[in-house]
């Protein structure tokens, strides 16, 4: 079996478990809900513009809500003891990798999918430019899936790693997160989809970086 | 004279200053089934993940056929040595026959659902129990399920920590058989216990004390 078969296997295996016990994606989608319910409450109030919040909000809780799904990302593996048969496959450890991204960039599209009109409904915000937030929505979910995965990784059966994990992660991906709200600032003021160009390269240029060097890195965690 | 299908020589790991394992040899030729016996915090466990390429030692070399582990593919390495340890190495939520087969396909060997079956009555484990998760299982039903899933593999190397481990009296008779059986096809076996049992099947005890070992015989 090549690695990208196996690494099929693998995020085949980790739906079933994710079907069968409902948790992670279940937690993640309602640990949104409620963080956007605590922005609106914190934020909203008589007077004030929506659109300036939305952003800051959107991307906030996105992020906030991956980092419920990668704390649980490796459960499977550290509960039953097989993080080292299944990083010692054949193909080395990057199937493993890349089914573990996989998932947890289905989950955080699941969660996207909720939060983004949720968002637009309480803040009663209109999107303008839908093509570009898309896109910046898949850039930086692809890229702090990518490091997300990478540090969850790191931080197996390491103590502590419930405050370590967003300690490493947020300064992290806080490029993403910077071109995020201004792209999607920027696509709720309806300026034109170029002004956003800027931020969607440095994105995209992240990403590529990450997905070249997280598959690795991973694996030289591991000590494979 | 039979080679050694996995050797270590001058081995050497120490935590901090303390030298757990100290210039230590051994030799687990194919057909040979082993026990490793000693104290409670005599380094049983560091050796026997020092061998399956799971830590590195501070000094010496392990070789699987000749073959230094290091300089070794770890999924070449991985394929070669079947591993049980103190967890029983199954997905929890998975079912017994899911495990099996998963972890078969990972290893690059194909099973069919009968050969699965024929697995599972092997290690003991009941028709009705093959499809609940193994988070439903007794320690005992695990550490079977986790030797099917071993058995299904084609590791010509098998090193078992504790396997006996929560198994009932019917448990430990089938564990032994299925032992002795394969060590007689050819497989190279080494088992840490303090069971009796395994001890009295085996082909060679040893036994570690102060870092070094001595054979028990």
């Amino acid at each position: 079996m090549n690695g990208l078969r196996l690494a099929g296997v693998l995020f085949a295996k980790d739906l079933r478990i994710a079907a069968r016990s409902r948790e992670v994606i279940g937690f993640m989608v309602l640990f949104a809900i409620l963080c956007v319910l605590v922005f609106a409450f914190g934020f909203l109030r008589e007077g004030a513009s929506a659109d300036e919040f939305v952003p800051g909000v959107l991307w906030v809780t996105l992020l906030f809500s991956g980092t419920v799904g990668l704390l649980r990302l490796f459960g499977p593996e550290e509960e039953g003891g097989t993080l080292e048969l299944v990083a010692t496959s054949h193909a080395g450890a990057w199937p493993l990798f890349l089914a573990k991204a996989g998932l947890q960039l289905l989950f955080t599209g699941i969660v996207t999918a909720v939060v983004l009109p949720l968002t637009l409904i309480f803040f009663q915000a209109t999107l303008q430019g839908a093509g570009a937030l898309i896109l910046a929505l898949v850039l930086g979910l692809a890229g702090t899936t990518l490091v997300g995965t990478l540090c969850a990784g790191l931080l197996i059966g390491v103590r502590m790693r419930e405050v370590l994990l967003p300690l490493v992660l947020y300064p992290t991906v806080a490029p993403l997160l910077i071109a995020g709200v201004k792209t999607t600032a920027l696509c709720l003021s309806g300026a034109p989809i170029e002004e956003a160009s800027t931020w969607l390269l440095l994105m995209a240029v992240f990403d590529a970086v990450f997905a070249a060097l997280a598959p690795w890195l991973h694996g030289r965690a591991l000590g494979i | 004279m039979t080679r050694a299908r996995l050797a270590a020589r001058q081995l050497a790991w120490a935590a901090g200053p303390r030298y757990v394992l100290l210039d230590l040899a051994l030799a687990l030729k194919g057909g040979e089934f082993v026990v490793l016996s000693g104290a409670n915090g005599s380094g049983k466990t560091t050796l026997m993940r020092l061998l399956g390429g799971r830590m590195r030692a501070t000094g010496g070399t392990i070789a699987l056929d000749d073959a230094p582990l290091p300089t070794l593919d770890p999924g070449y390495v991985g394929r070669r040595i079947g591993w049980l340890g103190h967890k029983p190495g199954l997905y929890l939520d998975l079912t017994a026959r899911e495990n099996v087969v998963l972890f078969a396909r990972i290893a690059g060997a194909a099973v069919s659902s009968a050969e699965v079956d024929e697995l599972l009555d092997t290690v003991g484990l009941r028709r009705a129990d093959r499809d609940r998760p193994v988070r439903q299982f007794s320690r005992g039903m695990q550490q079977r399920a986790g030797l099917a899933r071993v058995m299904a593999t084609s590791a010509d190397v098998w090193l078992f920590d504790e396997p006996t481990t929560g198994l009932d009296h019917d448990g430990r008779a089938m564990l032994l058989q299925v032992l002795r059986d394969r060590a007689d096809a050819g497989i190279a076996i080494l088992v840490a216990s303090h069971n009796h049992e395994v001890i009295n099947v085996a082909d060679r005890h040893l036994h570690l004390v102060d870092g070094r070992l001595q054979d028990a015989a």
